[in-house]
């Protein structure tokens, strides 16, 4: 017996009793439908991650701060000349798998604009153009800081969304560019103005008129605050003074941001900075790396576990389906051994009789599948209104394909024991049998 | 060669602590074209022989051979193929699909040949024509009366183009008049060349055959040949 024909069999047994078939499907479209929306929401989460990630920086983002000299190398602590400019020198002179470096000064100011009085206390950073990679920062409005503006030493700024909106309101960016900005009264240009860098969630609460709540960490927070000047302006402006015999050159920085060029080489390039910085600081350990790595894998692993919690819930529904159908076959196969007695006897072989329970099953869930995928576009939508989760589901088609296979399969197993009972019935027996 | 040799067959059932000999000791030949019918009371052991014959079992003891294939140790695919093709069941209680048309229930020995579906439809359609049904290929075996419900039957059984016709009381559910045409139909298949075996308890039709067996007990207690 063909393939086909048992496909026939099955549907025609299928479409004579559509009640009862669609109460042994019910099981696996409930199992498709909750599988594929499970993997629709934990791949709107995993999107919903990499978009944030790569807004704050990416994985090759690496801080070098400073940090105390461990104990057996405090009493060396005065060879290190700490963190300074010349390390982004020989960084940028040595290490050759880092492809962005940018020193940094942080100095609390306050920052007003002419028209208004009211000024606020804001962290200023000196920063260099390689910045702007490292950070990656888009621009609202605007240019970056450039070379240019480091070698003369320009009074210029670019500022984050929060800080515009709080000095000008309700004006747009473009116009904010060049506006002057008074950072401890000292008059700065406004020459760039950031985007507003947000979770997803917001962006789509926002677009939905309401307000985002705010948070208790908001990791764009520093992005959206940041009022970014020349290093050098910074240093002769804001510095110079305090220690009159510092030469830009050995002025102690706040972090040097260095960027990674390729994520391959991440240990790799690790272990360059740090040889690099062990050299010029003659082996003290004044200096910490702060990488992304661990919090990365945090997030990663906490989404997996989504991923799989939600994906045996479903499972086991799928098998609870599974379960149904192979009660419903049982059932129908003891109200059909005339029916086997009746093939049996004009020549099927037990093989035959097999072959038509297992593809009757199969094609149960297979249709269960079907039915599952559309109701899962409507618990999508469901989820979408209610969902508590800062990411819009992504309906993907290995989710489709994966969850149907699983539902075959399923049916598949199913369908093991009640076709292997009917194979195994005795053709006199079957045919006496009322 | 006989097309069916049955040598000191024997088929013992087991019923709880008991053994009953169904059949004990069958000495058989049957020649191509011959037409045999087989009587005796009930719990004579007809059944049983009926059931070997057609190759539905296997003997407990003994030879049997069908069509000139040994099928006294075989699977129950063996037996499957040869029911397919070699043999042909008329039963008294019809035994058609209640959900399948005429055409269908005709091919369905057809299936389980591998024939492609439109030679399927084909080679019933002609069937069903030829036990005088060309008019009622769309009904279903509700809407047929009993003597066409034989007669559908009758034609499944011959689609494959069997060289056995085998009738287990094929006109027991029948009036008398139905009955003498199913006894037509059957006679006509003889003259036609078929090997045909009726099992039955009627005399008005065991007299049509040329050749009687009357089992008691198991063994073949009396046979005829006119």
């Amino acid at each position: 017996m063909s393939f086909l024909v048992a496909l026939q069999i099955g549907l025609g047994e299928i479409f004579a009793h559509k009640f009862r078939s669609f109460l042994s499907m019910l099981g696996v479209v409930l199992g498709v439908s909750s599988l594929i929306a499970t993997m629709a929401l934990t791949r709107g989460i995993e999107e919903g991650t990499r978009f944030f990630m790569q807004q704050v920086g990416g994985l090759e983002f690496v801080s070098i701060v400073p940090n105390e000299p461990s104990r057996e190398m405090f009493e060396f602590a005065n060879l290190s000349s700490g963190l300074t400019l010349r390390d982004a020198h020989s960084l940028r002179g040595s290490a050759t798998l880092v492809s962005h470096i940018s020193p940094e000064i942080t100095l609390s100011m306050s920052v007003s604009c002419g028209d208004s009085g009211n000024a606020e206390r804001r962290k200023a950073r000196g920063i260099l153009p390689d910045h702007f990679v490292i950070g990656m920062h888009g621009l609202a409005a605007g240019r970056w800081l450039v070379d240019l503006d480091v070698e003369r030493g320009t009074r210029s700024a670019v500022i984050g969304h929060t800080v515009a909106v709080q000095l000008w309101p309700g004006t747009p960016a473009v116009d904010i560019v060049g506006r002057t900005i008074l950072l401890d009264q000292t008059p700065f240009e406004v020459v760039g103005v950031l985007p507003l860098y947000e979770r997803e969630e917001d962006a789509r609460m926002r677009q939905l008129g309401k307000t985002p709540r705010p948070r208790r960490w908001d990791p764009f927070r520093q992005k959206n605050e940041a009022v970014l000047i020349p290093f050098s302006t910074m240093f002769h402006e804001f510095r110079s003074g305090a220690f009159p015999e510092d030469s830009m050159d050995s002025l102690k920085l706040d972090a040097l941001s260095v960027r990674v060029g390729d994520l391959n080489h991440f240990r790799s390039a690790l272990g360059q900075i740090r040889s690099v910085l062990d050299l010029s600081h003659r082996g003290v350990d004044d200096y910490d790396l702060e990488t992304r790595e661990d919090w990365f894998d945090r997030v990663e692993a906490s989404v997996r576990a989504a991923r799989l919690s939600g994906g045996l819930i479903s499972a086991i529904s799928l098998i609870v389906g599974g379960i149904g159908i192979m009660n419903i076959m049982l059932a129908s196969i003891s109200e059909r051994i005339r029916e086997f007695g009746i093939r049996l006897a004009v020549g099927a072989r037990p093989r035959d009789i097999f072959w038509q329970i297992l593809v009757e099953s199969m094609l149960i869930s297979f249709l269960g599948g079907l039915l599952g995928i559309v109701a899962s576009l409507g618990l999508i939508e469901v989820l979408k209104m209610i969902s508590p989760t800062e990411n819009v589901p992504v309906l993907t088609a290995d989710g489709i394909i994966f969850s149907v296979a699983f539902a075959i399969m399923a049916g598949l197993l199913s369908g093991l024991y009640p076709a292997t009972k009917a194979a195994q019935l005795d053709p006199i027996k079957a045919l006496r049998y009322d | 060669m006989s097309i069916l040799e049955f040598e000191g067959v024997r088929k013992t059932y087991r019923v709880g602590d008991q053994e009953i000999n169904a059949l004990d000791g069958i000495d058989l030949c049957v020649e191509e074209g011959e037409f045999l019918a087989i009587i005796g009371p009930s719990g004579s052991g007809k059944s049983t022989l009926m059931h070997l014959l057609g190759c539905l079992d296997t003997p407990t003891e003994g030879r049997m051979a069908v069509c000139g294939k040994d099928l006294s140790r075989a699977s129950a695919d063996e037996l499957a193929r040869m029911r397919n093709r070699e043999v042909g069941f008329v039963f008294q209680s019809f035994n058609l699909m209640p959900r399948l048309d005429v055409v269908s229930n005709i091919e369905l020995p057809l299936i389980y040949s591998g024939v492609p579906a439109r030679e399927r439809r084909e080679r019933a359609i002609e069937a069903a024509r030829h036990v005088g049904l060309g008019d009622r290929l769309a009904n279903r075996p509700t809407q047929l009366s009993g003597g066409q419900c034989q007669r559908v039957a009758i034609a499944r059984a011959l689609v494959n183009k069997p060289r056995i016709v085998f009738g287990d009381e094929p006109t027991g559910n029948l009036d008398s008049a139905t009955g003498r045409n199913i006894l037509k139909l059957f006679k006509e298949l003889h003259a036609s060349g078929k090997t045909i075996i009726l099992v039955t308890h009627d005399p008005v039709i065991a007299s049509q055959a040329r050749r009687v067996i009357e089992l008691r007990d198991g063994r073949i207690a009396r046979e005829e040949r006119s």
